[in-house]
């Protein structure tokens, strides 16, 4: 983990520092905002000596990852002109929040849902919500956001359009955010559960006498988990990079919203932040799940 | 009793490529599903071929007199907030769409099945460092990936491209590995290396044409996959450059007079759902066709 | 008396636009203390009927006819009724017992759910279970408990199966191949748990086997299926000693100590049944009366056999 994160730390560096126009340019833009035009040559060499600009890359990098790890400087913001880690402290909470309500919405909601799904495999209600499945997993989640608030908050008045700190705006955002990881969980739970509801443990443990709902909570629930448990680490980076647009849209103040901005603002060092930052919870969240797995599935933890 | 069963299906389910057309075409027939959505398919990828012929309107003429219209006979999706006809540049954004999306999932399954040859089928070092490289590739959400490129490459058709198929390449490596990895263990592929066949040979006559079904399904679910992204990338201004007519963008347009053109925000969305929802469909057809075992059984 | 009646039992399963006949019209009765086998090739509907009889087998499933168990309609009963005879009086020993264990679950947890099912006291029910482990000749049966299935062997695997199916000694057993995949060590423990069983326990069990040596050891009875009917029925030192049914005659052959002359050719598709006997057209005494018309069950010296020239044999 650690060393995948060593390399999404170099890509990300030298993917920012490729930009054409070069970086000392970019921060004599910033700042002269509306005197653009006036940013001289001599200036240029100028900021570029003082922040050792000139050097190659690799080694601009090493002296990154060494401040980094020294003193925890990962970078100053051109625009904000304050160190990235204080900014992404400041945002990450509202990222956290958003992300975190919608991934217990999806397990929650899309667990039960499929396996209510894969219970009346074939009848009306199964073929009902396996439709809106396909729909949940096929609409743009900036979409439903836009439709939420065409509904909720123009049509209804019943949620504000946009905003954050109350409950009240959490739902729409949320909504939003955990619809399509909702139906893609429930989409694979559903496939399990039916796949561990054929094999053979189910129909002994029905031949020992056990009512439905014993066989599905003990035999089939642990069981039909084991993929669906993937499948939720993996939703959790959609859900982070759903999370961009839905703060966009809602107005969020996380993480995912000042990423956009700052690559408008072409913000160098605050976009490799909150890269970084994204990349960081999304491995520690599959981190979790492999932690899970295993700990469900004792053929892997007794080998 | 179960295994006889079993070994019914599997000898029905074909693992020979020579099987693949006939028979695969004969079981895509009997399923109404993706018949119906390959026939939107062909109509929506017809349209959009068709398009400077068929739409009503020149996509990018303004006519500020007739701007934020809602839909009426002259204009029967209604018009933008420059005036601009919605269903013109609808059917001229399913273009943009369509012929992105193709770009890259050609780019990312090409690059994808040569990283994913060399890696199963060399294994060693070889495996060692491009299963590494996936791997890094892999642990980016896509979305915040492709943003990331698109920050530092800048909008831009070409762009959009190269940044999706560089996040998009790495899922169809990883499943060509695997691919690659079980393929080389059966007999046909043993027999030939003994016979002395070249590694390229095998590969291409073995190899490639017995994982290729496997991949095409992964590429017709990302398909719809890439769609998405173009769309979340345009509607956050990180995409296309602005006067390129793309449903992302449009949405992105539209969402500023919500209040009282409510239209603009509907039908760029369900044009880019209604896609999805056709690959989608497509996608999950052919892997239940290719692998037959895919659903368990049921419950009194 | 007899414990278990099928009558005219017929399962198909429903394949695409057709019908897979699995069982068709099968009659017998299983007597009180008897051990009634039934043995065929793979594929002949054995494991269909002894799931039938529990209404295990999966929803799509057209079951026709009934089972009478004590004279009552298995078929007839709600599903609560049904579960407190599952497990109770009639118990599934499973083909296959290494996919018959939950593999999350920890051995014990198996073996005490079904006391806690029927309201009986778990220690309790566990010390009987651990007698009876113990009994079945599985050493150290506490430990055995607290580890997950994929940590025991085939053959402990098995006992601890047959140990669960026996929890209440159940009037009925069924036991599905309980010597399939087993390594020839593990066939001869089997073997003897069998007649252990039948011995310590001496209930009535349905014993479904391709295992002919199992089956003469411990059966009383036997019936012989062939693309889902039974062709052969009588005695078990009847039916493997002195055979009647030309398939049966093959099936003695095809065993090892026999000489090992296989059965040649294979079942008919089970989709299109072949007119006539649906064996003709492996049998080596077919006539052309066989082409015609499918033979009917007849009684012959006290067994039953489907074969036009059951008389010439
Ligand atoms: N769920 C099912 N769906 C469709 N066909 C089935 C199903 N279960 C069994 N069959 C079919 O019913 C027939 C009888 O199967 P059965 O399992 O009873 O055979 P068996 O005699 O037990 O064989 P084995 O010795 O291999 O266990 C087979 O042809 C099988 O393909
Ligand atoms: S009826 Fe004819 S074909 Fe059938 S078993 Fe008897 S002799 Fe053979
Ligand atoms: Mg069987």
């Amino acid at each position: 983990m650690i060393l995948t994160l060593f390399a999404v730390c170099a890509l990300t560096f030298f993917l920012m520092n490729v930009i054409p126009g070069g970086t000392a340019e970019l921060v004599l833009k910033h700042t002269l905002v509306g005197l653009e035009d006036s940013v001289s040559k001599e200036q240029v060499n100028q900021i570029s000596s003082r922040y050792n600009l000139d050097d190659p890359l690799y080694i601009q990098f090493f002296r990154w990852i060494k401040e980094a790890i020294v003193t925890g400087d990962i970078g100053t913001s051109y625009v904000f002109k304050k160190p990235v880690l204080y900014l992404l402290a400041l945002r990450l909470p509202a990222t956290i929040q958003l992300a975190g309500v919608s991934m217990v919405i999806a397990i929650l909601a899309g667990v039960s849902m499929g396996i209510y799904s894969a219970l009346k495999e074939n009848r009306i209600s199964d073929h009902i919500l396996r439709i809106v499945t396909l729909f949940g997993v096929s609409m743009p989640g900036f979409w439903v956001a836009l439709l939420l608030i065409l509904i909720f908050s123009l049509k209804l008045k019943l949620a504000p359009v946009a905003g954050y700190g109350s409950l009240e705006n959490l739902f729409l955002p949320a909504a939003a955010l955990s619809l399509h990881s909702v139906a893609a969980v429930m989409r694979v739970t559903r496939i399990s559960m039916l796949e561990t509801l054929g094999q053979e443990y189910i129909r002994f443990a029905k031949a020992k006498g056990l009512p439905l709902w014993k066989i599905v909570s003990r035999h089939a629930l642990k069981n039909a988990m084991l993929p669906v448990i993937t499948v939720i680490g993996f939703q959790m980076g959609s859900l982070l990079g759903g999370a961009v647009v839905i703060e966009k849209i809602f107005a969020w103040p996380g993480i995912g919203s000042l990423l956009v901005d700052s690559i408008s603002a072409r913000d160098l060092p605050v976009v490799q932040g909150c890269v970084l930052a994204i990349v960081t919870m999304f491995l520690f969240v599959h981190f979790l799940v492999d932690m899970l797995y295993t700990h469900l599935d004792p053929r892997i933890r007794y080998g | 009793m179960d295994n006889v069963f079993a070994n019914r299906l599997r000898k029905k389910s074909f693992s020979l490529p020579e099987a693949y057309g006939s028979q695969f075409a004969k079981r895509v027939f009997q399923r109404k599903d993706m018949l119906f959505a390959l026939a939107a398919l062909l109509i929506f990828a017809g349209l959009a071929l068709f398009a400077p012929f068929i739409s009503p309107y020149d996509p990018n003429a303004i006519d500020l007199k007739n701007k934020n219209l809602g839909p009426s006979e002259e204009h029967i999706l209604g018009t933008d907030y420059l005036g601009r006809d919605l269903l013109s540049r609808i059917l001229i954004g399913a273009r943009t769409s369509l012929s992105i999306a193709s770009g890259v999932v050609l780019v990312s399954l090409f690059l994808g099945t040569a990283a994913g040859c060399a890696a199963g089928y060399y294994g060693g070092l070889v495996d060692e460092s491009i299963s590494r490289v996936i791997d890094i590739f892999l642990s980016f959400p896509g979305v915040i990936f492709a943003l990331t490129i698109m920050g530092a490459l800048g909008t831009g058709i070409f762009n959009l491209m190269l940044a999706l198929s560089i996040v998009h390449w790495a899922k169809y490596a990883r499943m060509m590995r695997g691919q690659v990895l079980s393929i080389k263990k059966q007999e046909f592929v043993l027999s030939a290396i003994t016979g002395g066949a070249g590694d390229f040979y095998i590969i291409r006559k073995h190899i490639v044409p017995n994982a290729i079904a496997t991949l095409l399904v992964l590429a017709t679910i990302d398909f719809g996959h890439v769609i998405l992204s173009i769309a979340t990338l345009s509607f956050l201004g990180i995409g296309l450059p602005a006067d390129v007519p793309e449903w992302g963008a449009m949405l992105s347009a539209g969402k500023e007079f919500m209040r009282t053109a409510p239209y603009q925000t509907i039908f760029p969305g369900l044009a880019i759902t209604f896609i999805v929802i056709i690959f989608s469909i497509l996608g999950d057809g052919m892997r239940d066709i290719l692998d037959p075992n895919h659903e368990g059984g049921e419950i009194d | 008396m007899s414990l278990l009646e099928i009558r005219d039992l017929s399962v198909e399963f429903p394949a695409g636009e057709n019908t897979v006949k699995a069982v068709s019209h099968v009659f017998f009765n299983v007597r009180e203390g008897e051990t009634f086998g039934i043995i065929g090739e793979s594929g002949s509907g054995k494991s269909v009927i002894g799931l039938a009889l529990l209404r295990l087998l999966p929803a799509n499933a057209n079951i026709s006819g009934a089972v009478l168990f004590h004279g009552q309609d298995l078929f007839s009963l709600r599903p609560s009724e049904l579960r407190k005879i599952r497990g109770k009086c009639i118990s599934l020993m499973p083909q296959n017992p290494a996919g018959a264990l939950n593999p999350v679950l920890k051995n014990r947890l198996q073996i005490e759910e079904v006391f806690e099912e029927r309201g009986i006291d778990k220690k309790e029910g566990m010390k009987k279970s651990l007698r009876l482990m113990k009994k079945l000749l599985l050493k150290d049966p506490e430990k055995l408990c607290d580890l997950y299935p994929h940590q025991l062997s085939g053959g402990m695997r098995q006992r601890l199966v047959a140990c669960m199916s026996l929890s209440f000694e159940p009037e009925l057993l069924i036991a599905d191949e309980p010597t399939k995949g087993l390594d020839p060590e593990a066939k001869e423990g089997a073997v003897e748990l069998f007649t252990k069983i039948k011995k310590e326990y001496g209930k009535t069990m349905l014993l479904i086997t391709h295992d002919l040596d199992l089956a003469l050891e411990v059966c009383d009875r036997i019936a012989v299926m062939y693309a889902g009917e039974i062709v052969e029925l009588d005695k078990a030192s009847k039916v493997l000693g002195t055979p009647l049914h030309p398939y049966t005659k093959g099936l003695v052959r095809a065993q090892p100590r026999n000489g090992l002359v296989p059965l040649s050719g294979q079942s008919p598709s089970r989709i299109s049944l072949p007119e006539g006997c649906l064996f003709h057209e492996r049998c080596r005494y077919s006539g052309i009366e066989c082409f015609r018309k499918h033979p009917e069950m007849k009684n012959h010296k006290g067994g039953w056999i489907r074969c036009h020239f059951q008389s010439l044999q």
